[in-house]
C-alpha cells in the first residue's frame, strides 16, 4: 500500500502543477483575449461560395457553387425561417450545414429574407407560398436544368414549405424535410399564451404599425429564456481563452442580433389563422385560394426535432408526418435546442449526416 | 491546455452554477410569464404604446399636411404602388412561364457545373468512394 502511494505521489504532484499552470494560463488570455473580445468587430458569417440567383423585394435566392467532381442529380433548397437570416446555415467553415452538403456533393440553393419594407407590408401567405417559392423552384428549375427539386423547410420556413407542397400536390417537388417545423399550434407554450386572442389585439398592432417592428419579434424569443443572454455572457467570460468556444458564440450571437421584421399581413394571417384556429393541423387552411391540407402531401418526407425546443416544443412539429399522405416517411428526434439542432455540436454529429444520408438515397 | 482538463476543473463547478442559475431563473421567469395575468397586463401596455404612437402620428399628419408637405404614409402609397407593379409584373413572369411549359418551349439556360450523376454511399461499388 505504502509503494503505492509513493508511486503515485508525483503523479498527483504533477497533475495539480498542470492545472495551477492552466489556471494562471487561462487567467492570462482571459485578460489578454477580453480586450480583443470587446474591440473586435462582429465575425464573418456565410463564407462559403454563393452567387446571388434571384432577388425580388424581400426574397433572396442564393446559389451555393459545387464543389465536386459530380453532384446529386435532384437540387436541394433550403428554405429559411422569415424571422431570422439564413446564414445560420452557413456560420463559419466546418459550422455550417451549406458547406456540409455542398461537400457531400449537393446541388444547395437557399431562400432568404431581408427585412421586408413598409411597402411589403400587404405581403401574406399566399405571397410566400404561390408566389415566392414558386418563383424559386423555377429559378432553381431553370440554373440546374432539373425538373425535380427537393426542399429542406426551417422553423416558418418548414411552414412556408409545407403549404406550398400542400397547394402544389402535382410537383415538381421531389423530397421534402422539414426541421423543427410547428404543426399543432396548439403545443405552442408561451407563444400562444402572449397571443392570446381575448387579450392580444393583433389587428391593432398591425393595423398602426404596418410592419411587426424587429425589436417586438425579438422581445418575443429573449422573453423564451430571459436568462439566456445573461449565462451566455457569463459563460464567454469564463472561456474567453477557447478561440473556438469565443468564434462560435460570436456568430450565433450574431445571428440572434439580426432578427427580422415581418410583413404586417402575414403576421396577421399567422396569428389568426395557425396560432388562433390552427387550421394547418386542422386541415382547414385556404392560402391564395387553395386548400393547404397536409393530407395533399404525398412526397417522401423527413420530419427532424429536437427534444429541447423551447421556440417549437416537440409536442408542436410531432404531428406532421400523421397528417401527410406519403408512404415513404422517417422521423429522426435529436437531443438539443431549436437552434443546436442545425448549427451545434449535434447537428455535426447527427443531423446533418442522417439528412444527408436521406436525401443522397432520393436524389439520383 | 483544454486536452488537459479533466473532472478535476475547478471551474467545473462554475459552469454547473451559472447552468443551474440559468435553468432556475428561465423555468421561474417563464411560471410568471405563462400566467394569464401576465399575457393581459403584457397585451394592454402594448395596446397603450400603440395608442399613443397612433395619436402622435394622427398628430403630425395634421401638420404635414397645413404645411403642405407629403406625410409618410403619401410617400408610402406611392412605394406600394410601384410595389404592386413589381409584384403584377412577376405574376405576369410566372403565367408566361406557365404557358411556354404548357406548350413545350420551357425556357432553358446553359448548362454549367458538374455532372449530376452522383450515386450515394449505398450504391456505390465496394471500394469505390
Amino acid at each position: 500500500m505504502s509503494d503505492k502511494t509513493e508511486l503515485e505521489a508525483p503523479g498527483l504532484v504533477d497533475t495539480a502543477v498542470d492545472r495551477v499552470r492552466d489556471i494562471v494560463d487561462q487567467a492570462i488570455l482571459r485578460s489578454v483575449k477580453g480586450l480583443e473580445f470587446v474591440t473586435s468587430p462582429a465575425p464573418e458569417v456565410g463564407v462559403t461560395p454563393k452567387e446571388i440567383l434571384y432577388e425580388r423585394g424581400t426574397l433572396r435566392l442564393y446559389h451555393y457553387l459545387p464543389q465536386t467532381d459530380e453532384v446529386y442529380r435532384v437540387p436541394v433548397l433550403l428554405v429559411m425561417a422569415t424571422t431570422q437570416k439564413a446564414f445560420v446555415f452557413d456560420l463559419a467553415p466546418g459550422q455550417s450545414m451549406v458547406e456540409f452538403l455542398v461537400k457531400q456533393g449537393f446541388d444547395v440553393y437557399v431562400v432568404d429574407w431581408a427585412p421586408p419594407t413598409p411597402e411589403e407590408k400587404r405581403l401574406d401567405l399566399a405571397d410566400y407560398t404561390q408566389d415566392f417559392l414558386p418563383a424559386c423552384v423555377r429559378e432553381v428549375q431553370l440554373d440546374s436544368g432539373e425538373t425535380d427539386v427537393s426542399i429542406v423547410g426551417y422553423c416558418m420556413g418548414g411552414v412556408l414549405s409545407l403549404i406550398y407542397a400542400a397547394t402544389h400536390p402535382e410537383g415538381p417537388l421531389k423530397n421534402l424535410a422539414c426541421i423543427t417545423t410547428p404543426v399543432d399550434w396548439s403545443h405552442m407554450g408561451l407563444t400562444r399564451i402572449w397571443s392570446d386572442e381575448r387579450h392580444f389585439d393583433v389587428d391593432r398592432l398591425v393595423d398602426t404599425l404596418g410592419i411587426v417592428p424587429r425589436d417586438v419579434v425579438a422581445a418575443s424569443f429573449d422573453m423564451l429564456r430571459p436568462a439566456q443572454k445573461t449565462a451566455g455572457r457569463i459563460r464567454v467570460w469564463e472561456q474567453i481563452w477557447n478561440d473556438e468556444f469565443v468564434k462560435s458564440y460570436r456568430a450565433f450571437e450574431r445571428w440572434g442580433n439580426e432578427t427580422l421584421p415581418l410583413a404586417g399581413e402575414y403576421f396577421r394571417q399567422t396569428t389568426k389563422e395557425l396560432m388562433w384556429a390552427n387550421r394547418l393541423y386542422n386541415g382547414d387552411l385556404m392560402v391564395g385560394g387553395r386548400q393547404a391540407n397536409l393530407a395533399n402531401i404525398r412526397v417522401p418526407i423527413m420530419a427532424i426535432m429536437a427534444q429541447h425546443d423551447h421556440i417549437v416544443s416537440y409536442d408542436a412539429s410531432k404531428p406532421l408526418l400523421e397528417l401527410v399522405s406519403s408512404e415513404d416517411k422517417e422521423e429522426l428526434v435529436l437531443k438539443g435546442g431549436h437552434v443546436s439542432l442545425i448549427a451545434g455540436p449535434n447537428a455535426v454529429r447527427r443531423m446533418w449526416p442522417a439528412l444527408a444520408r436521406w436525401l443522397s438515397e432520393r436524389s439520383t | 491546455m483544454s486536452e488537459r482538463q479533466s473532472s478535476t476543473d475547478p471551474m467545473d463547478r462554475f459552469r454547473e452554477l451559472v447552468t443551474e442559475w440559468e435553468r432556475g431563473f428561465d423555468a421561474l421567469a417563464n411560471r410568471f410569464m405563462g400566467t394569464d395575468e401576465f399575457s393581459r397586463a403584457m397585451n394592454q401596455f402594448q395596446n397603450l404604446q400603440l395608442s399613443m404612437q397612433k395619436a402622435f402620428a394622427e398628430n403630425m399628419a395634421k401638420h404635414l399636411a397645413n404645411v403642405n408637405v407629403p406625410s409618410r404614409d403619401d410617400v408610402l402609397r406611392i412605394g406600394e404602388a410601384v410595389h404592386e407593379m413589381d409584384m403584377r409584373l412577376a405574376r405576369m413572369e410566372q403565367r408566361l412561364d406557365e404557358l411556354a411549359r404548357a406548350t413545350g418551349v420551357a425556357p432553358t439556360r446553359p448548362r454549367k457545373g458538374p455532372p449530376r450523376t452522383r450515386k450515394p454511399p449505398s450504391q456505390m461499388p465496394p471500394g469505390s468512394a
